[in-house]
């Protein structure tokens, strides 16, 4: 297949991405510090064209494959996964605005985030083992900087290195993984193809070659998706990042890893007609429920976010369990309202984190549950916006943790998994306590002090969108339901 | 063309609520609250007075109905019929006397109605729901103000018992949930519409069908809430600010009840051979609440635990007569409901008085508050009378009926009722006799009378009480209607 300039035309919102971002890289070295902010809003502008002409070229019922010699494909899922990676970067674009607006290394800071957004969209829409590493790596390596950019604190290197160890540690894995899916084919590298030949030859799948590349798939998936046991680097990441990071990190990059295992694993799974669900079920369990009970413990609000997005994978892991197409719609749609909560939530506490500090310079653990005594006392909006996110995340009616929990435990429900249901409606219900604390530290303890809180606009914005995705999904989930619906079809034609 | 009434009923208190978030100044806040309450209560008068008692079981009136998400079949479909229109009316009345009996809120007074509205919109929605999507949204949409009111305006143990409730009923309505879902699955009829979903439920096989009762039984249970799974009621009561306990005692202890008649009756007749287990299931809580209840009540030192408790044990006559499963009971029942949220608001409301006045609810150190507080006494001693079942107050009609009706099917059920009975009547006169009669004690010191904004919503609801006692048939002929065509209910 010849390489022509019509073939990349599917791929002008990923094009944009790189355009933007190499410009912004190249402009960044010749402004000053003062007006990088501009780099910013250019950031947005490219973010808002990419995410239009993903939804021009329509997110239904498009179906492009064999793009760039079969290694990328078009199809709802990657249009579902794309919009949500362009709209999670946005937000936390539009939040970094201010949060960055000092720093001299803005340049880079969005070039990064746009280099990491393109590596997630490519992911996304990889159906080729080798490209769906190297978008991996791209996002990795991109977050790995991003994770530390405030390279001053220690707390954030700390975060970066601890970060970057163990995310080389699980790429490598994951590699093995695929290398050895590679050998065991005689030297297949595309997803379907894979696909076909292991249902064909489902023993050499069950070999201990085989099932020694799933596990290494797992493993290295499990530490993407931060599975527990994989989970360990997760809540120290999220903590010591910047608050706007750890939202692309929780709500973005990891999201990428379900897609790629939704696409790989799950079409494993499918392919071996072997029952593994069981191992599963222990996996997302043990999530879940460790997720939450560590999570009641914590005083860090961040570090609770961490290890509630740690439960919530536990959640949307069932997929793996029961692999049927209601179950993958299930959590696809809860894909992206975690994304849509937790990049809300996750924002929203940097923007207490940063108004606190700007109100006393040398507060130390900013993100202490402490700081949100009476908050809905200094800031309304804030402390409102918090409880909105918090209350998705526990699953309260009218927002989208409802539906997508609604959706998911009716699709597992529904193949007989009883004791499933229950585990995670019990965790659930748990989950509610450490979010109610919150809640009422922000709105029945007395304010830490007087002071007002003013939010600066960015964050405003940033924030009201991701409410208003919250709140549409979970009000009118009808569109978000039929979409994730037909993006779980291209894996069960 | 569909009818609006129920959504403009279901959604002004919402915009109330939000109009009165925002507007800082009590004085304006509080009114902006009442009108918005006042309106339901204006529609809902006259969907009442159009309202046709005569149609069959599950023949929804003012009915609405738009697609929500189709692919799972749910729909926004709201309707009332005879089970549901009493409650909507006792809801709409409630919530303007509790709002106006507020009016002295200080205390972020904006906030405070703001979400007492809240409350009362969910409490509509869960009425009115004919979807158990929506049902259950507005079911749990009904626990964050009730949350906020406590854990915000509540007493010095606040948090725990805020934290109890919040987490205790959710895990019901959970529990609840997943009965639904299985009901959903079982059927087969892929849809959430409350109606077909009980039409259906004959044909799935009998296990089953009792998980799912049972599932949802537990939830409703929770709420009513039935000993023993009540014991987040008397913390959160106690703890609650008074329009809290009002609305609560009055209304969201309802909606289990509701629950019981809209969803669980029906089922019954289908349960083939468990049926009489199910029966005695219900009979055996149902006199349990009452005996526990009333009991519990004569030991509490507590003023406001004591109506809590006393809560308790009138809820169980609605699980009695639903039990007891024959067209007398079951309107009883139905009565019961209503004529207790009539009751307990006074009850409440006028502990709430005294709370504020005298600054302690505790039995033993009032005494002889008649001499300084005739107006309160006189409105209180209304509302004890009611509540320990004084004939011609419409508590009498219903425990009455309920007693009747259930000593004709479970006639040892009714008799050990009736045992509670006789205690119902000694812990309210004797927490009268020492509260409120005898000598004044002096250590009180000087103690305000009621005012208007208080007596007032408290003597509509004793004039209301009074006159539902005299003729209950506006509202007892609606539930006549509505239990004599409840599938398998017994005609006598």
């Amino acid at each position: 297949m010849s390489f022509t300039c019509e073939s990349l035309i599917p791929f002008a919102p990923e094009i944009i991405l790189v355009i933007a971002a190499l410009s912004i890289m190249i402009i960044g070295l010749f402004m000053e510090t003062s007006s990088k902010k501009l780099l910013g809003y250019f950031s947005v502008v490219a973010l808002l064209s990419s995410t239009a002409i993903i939804i021009a070229k329509g997110v239904y019922e498009v179906e492009l494959t064999g793009l760039l010699a079969g290694s990328l494909s078009i199809d709802p899922m990657s249009q579902f996964f794309k919009l949500t990676f362009l709209l999670v970067s946005l937000l936390v674009v539009i939040a970094s605005i201010k949060e960055f607006e000092e720093h001299s290394n803005q340049d880079e800071y969005y070039t990064l985030i746009l280099l990491g957004t393109i590596g997630m969209m490519l992911v996304a829409s990889a159906v080729d083992i080798v490209t769906m590493f190297i978008g991996f790596e791209l996002a990795s390596l991109s977050t790995y900087v991003l994770a530390g950019f405030n390279k001053n604190e220690p707390k954030n290197i700390e975060a970066a290195i601890k970060y970057f160890i163990i995310g080389a540690v699980s790429s490598t894995l994951l590699l093995f993984g695929l290398s050895y899916m590679y050998g065991l084919s005689g030297g297949l590298t595309n997803i379907d193809e894979l696909a076909n030949f292991f249902s064909m030859n489902t023993e050499l799948l069950i070999s201990p070659m085989g099932i020694m590349a799933l596990v290494m798939m797992t493993a290295g998936f499990g530490f993407k998706m931060a599975l527990v046991p994989f989970h360990m680097w997760a809540p120290d990441v999220y903590q010591g990042s910047p608050s706007v990071i750890s939202a692309l990190l929780a709500a973005g990059s990891k999201k990428m890893a379900f897609v790629a295992a939704f696409r790989v694993l799950l079409v494993a799974i499918i392919a071996m007609k072997v029952e593994i669900g069981i191992l599963f079920a222990i996996l997302a369990v043990v999530t879940m429920t460790l997720g939450n009970v560590v999570a009641v413990g914590q005083k860090s609000i961040k570090r609770m976010l961490a290890y509630s997005s740690v439960a919530q994978a536990g959640y949307i892991a069932m997929v793996f369990v029961v692999v049927t197409p209601e179950a993958l719609t299930g959590g696809i749609l809860y894909v992206m309202s975690h994304a849509f909560m937790k990049a809300g939530a996750f924002i929203t506490v940097g923007a207490v984190c940063y108004v606190l500090l700007k109100q006393n310079s040398k507060a130390q653990d900013v993100d202490h549950i402490d700081n949100f005594a009476g908050l809905g006392k200094r800031s309304p909006f804030l402390a409102f916006s918090i409880l909105v996110f918090l209350f998705a995340l526990a699953g309260i009616p009218f927002t989208a943790g409802f539906v997508s929990k609604f959706i998911l435990f009716l699709a597992v429900l529904k193949e007989g998994y009883l004791y499933l249901v229950v585990i995670a409606i019990l965790n659930s219900a748990l989950s509610l306590y450490y979010y109610a604390r919150v809640v009422k530290y922000m709105y029945v303890l007395p304010p830490a002090s007087d002071e007002k809180m003013s939010v600066p606009t960015p964050y405003v914005i940033a924030i009201v969108l991701a409410m208003f995705g919250v709140l549409a999904i979970g009000i009118v989930p009808e569109p978000f339901v039929n979409w994730a619906t037909s993006a779980a079809e291209v894996l069960f034609y | 063309m569909q009818s609006i009434y129920l959504s403009l009923i279901l959604f002004l208190p919402l915009i109330g609520a939000a109009l009165t978030f925002f507007i800082k100044p009590r004085e304006i806040a509080r009114v902006v609250a009442l009108v918005f309450s006042v309106i339901p209560l204006f529609i809902t008068a006259m969907l009442f007075s159009r309202f046709n008692s005569d149609l069959g079981f599950l023949q929804f009136q003012f009915a609405e109905n738009y697609t929500w998400i189709s692919s799972l079949g749910i729909n926004y479909s709201l309707g009332v019929d005879s089970v549901s229109m009493p409650l909507i009316l006792l809801n709409a009345i409630l919530c303007p006397l509790t709002i106006i009996y507020s009016w002295g809120e200080h205390k972020d007074a904006n906030q405070y109605f703001a979400l007492l509205m809240i409350l009362q919109a969910g409490v509509f929605g869960v009425f009115m729901s004919l979807d158990f999507f929506l049902f259950y949204i507005f079911w749990e949409l009904t626990l964050i103000p009730l949350y906020f009111l406590i854990s915000i305006w509540g007493g010095p143990n606040k948090d725990y018992a805020a934290i109890k409730f919040f987490i205790y009923t959710h895990v019901a309505s959970l529990v609840m949930l997943l009965g639904i879902f299985a009901l959903y699955f079982s059927t087969n009829v892929n849809t959430f519409y409350i109606p077909d979903l009980l039409r259906a439920f004959a044909g799935i096989d009998d296990v089953m069908k009792v998980a799912i009762f049972l599932a949802i039984f537990f939830g409703f249970m929770v709420k009513m809430p039935t000993v023993p799974f009540h014991t987040w009621l008397p913390d959160a009561h106690v703890e609650a600010p008074t329009a809290g306990s009002v609305l609560l005692a009055g209304v969201l202890l309802k909606m289990g009840g509701y629950g019981l008649f809209r969803v669980l009756l029906p089922m019954i007749q289908d349960m083939g051979t468990y049926q009489g287990q199910i029966i005695t299931i219900m009979a055996f809580f149902g006199v349990l609440s009452i005996l526990y209840g009333t009991f519990a009540a004569l030991a509490q030192t507590d003023l406001k635990k004591m109506v809590a408790y006393s809560s308790v044990s009138h809820m169980g006559f609605v699980m009695l007569g639903a039990a007891a499963f024959n067209v007398i009971s079951v309107s009883g029942a139905m009565f019961q409901q209503f004529s207790h949220g009539l009751i307990t608001a006074v009850l409440f409301m006028s502990v709430g008085v005294i709370q504020h006045n005298v600054h302690t609810r505790i039995i033993s150190e009032l005494g002889g508050l008649t001499k300084k507080m005739p107006k309160l006494s006189f409105i209180m001693m209304g509302g004890f009378m009611a509540s320990l079942g004084l004939p011609l107050m419409c508590g009498f009609v219903a425990e009455f009926l309920v007693l009747t009706g259930s000593y004709l099917t479970l006639p040892v059920y009714a008799i050990l009722a009736f045992l509670g009975i006789v205690a119902t009547a000694g812990y309210h006169l004797w927490a009268l006799q020492r509260a409120m009669f005898g000598s004044f004690n002096e250590k009180l010191g000087d103690i305000k009378d009621t005012v208007s904004y208080e007596w007032i919503p408290m003597g509509i609801l004793v004039l209301l009480i009074i006159y539902f006692g005299f003729n209950p048939a506006p509202v007892s002929d609606i539930f006549q209607a509505a239990s004599s065509v409840i599938p398998g209910v017994m005609q006598i």
